[in-house]
């Protein structure tokens, strides 16, 4: 009986350990700061978009969802990009991109014409953004406020359209 | 009491038929068999023992991250299972050869089936897929298998 107890002991605190090591990813905490290179070579860092209700997309050239997910983000940006939120004024999307060649990420810039902040290190999984976010998948985005601070996750089509309504200012 | 058994027998059977044609579904969709699927756990071992015959590993997906393979392309242009089977083309029909993508799980990978179905076309006898049920990041990076710098 006691060793029992021991070994369940033993695997809640390793359990303990495992989540303590997952970045915190949840609402009300602050997206962590990534910095990289834009397509031109200069470095937007997320933290200068403060200010504006943002959406982090993390996609890639390679990901079907996530390009199939772009004209949609596209009609938004054009909808909202100088909307008035409650928690932001205007909007952006920081598009972070897990491509490893470049020119397939431009391609696909070009192609869905995008126009908003765009970065990537080209470094595919192995980017310490996916490591720093703990991302398993994508598509997958966070909606950020005006400080950097996670509003919502993971939202996409009417649900990410209906977010952004419900946060604009009337 | 005879009603209800007729109930149960038909469940049974429509359960039954479900069960075949998913069955079936399943093995018309994969061109690869449980069998030829190798753990990423068995490969990071083979690799990490310098005393074992290491197998030929191409990535025919968006980038080579794995340790010392070689890369193809992403297998979904026809131009890269044109690479794949010209860069096969020396190697004997015998060897192990591992095929990965990584980008996303098999259901939603555009690569995995050409690459596959190109090998097995090609006669090739002991071709592994790499079980990257997720992908390269969950399934390799995160477990600190050997990657290229």
């Amino acid at each position: 009986m006691i060793r029992f107890f021991a070994v369940i002991s033993f695997a809640l605190c390793l359990q303990t350990r495992v989540v303590h090591s997952q970045p915190t990813l949840e609402t009300g905490s602050r997206a962590p700061e990534i910095k990289l290179p834009t397509p031109q070579g200069d470095t937007v860092a997320l933290s200068s978009l403060r200010g504006k209700l943002v959406l982090i997309d993390f996609w890639a050239s390679w990901c079907g969802p996530c390009v199939a997910e772009q004209p949609h983000l596209a009609s938004l940006y054009a909808t909202y990009k100088n909307a008035e939120f409650t928690n932001g004024n205007g909007f952006e999307i920081y598009g972070v991109s897990f491509d490893s060649k470049k020119a397939a990420w431009l391609k696909q810039i070009e192609k869905n014409k995008i126009t908003w902040t765009q970065v990537s290190d080209l470094k595919f999984w192995s980017s310490p953004v996916a490591k720093i976010y703990g991302l398993e998948e994508i598509p997958f985005n966070l909606l950020i406020d005006s400080q950097g601070i996670i509003l919502a996750k993971n939202l996409h089509g009417e649900d990410l359209a209906q977010a952004l309504e419900r946060y604009k200012k009337f | 009491m005879k009603t209800k058994n007729r109930m149960i027998q038909s469940v049974f059977f429509i359960s039954l038929i479900f069960l075949s044609l998913t069955t079936f579904g399943q093995q018309q969709k994969d061109p690869w068999s449980a069998l030829q699927l190798m753990e990423p756990e068995n490969l990071a071992q083979v690799m990490n023992d310098p005393k074992a015959h290491q197998p030929v590993i191409l990535c025919v997906g968006p980038a080579a991250t794995i340790k010392n393979s070689i890369e193809i392309g992403p297998a979904k242009e026809l131009a890269n299972v044109a690479n794949l089977t010209h860069y096969l083309k020396n190697i004997a029909k015998d060897e192990i050869v591992v095929l990965y993508c990584g980008c996303c799980p098999f259901d939603r990978c555009p690569n995995v089936r050409p690459a596959f179905e190109a090998l097995n076309k090609m006669g090739f006898k002991n071709h592994r897929l790499l079980n990257l049920a997720h992908n390269l990041k969950v399934d390799w990076i995160d477990h600190g298998y050997p990657v290229n710098e």
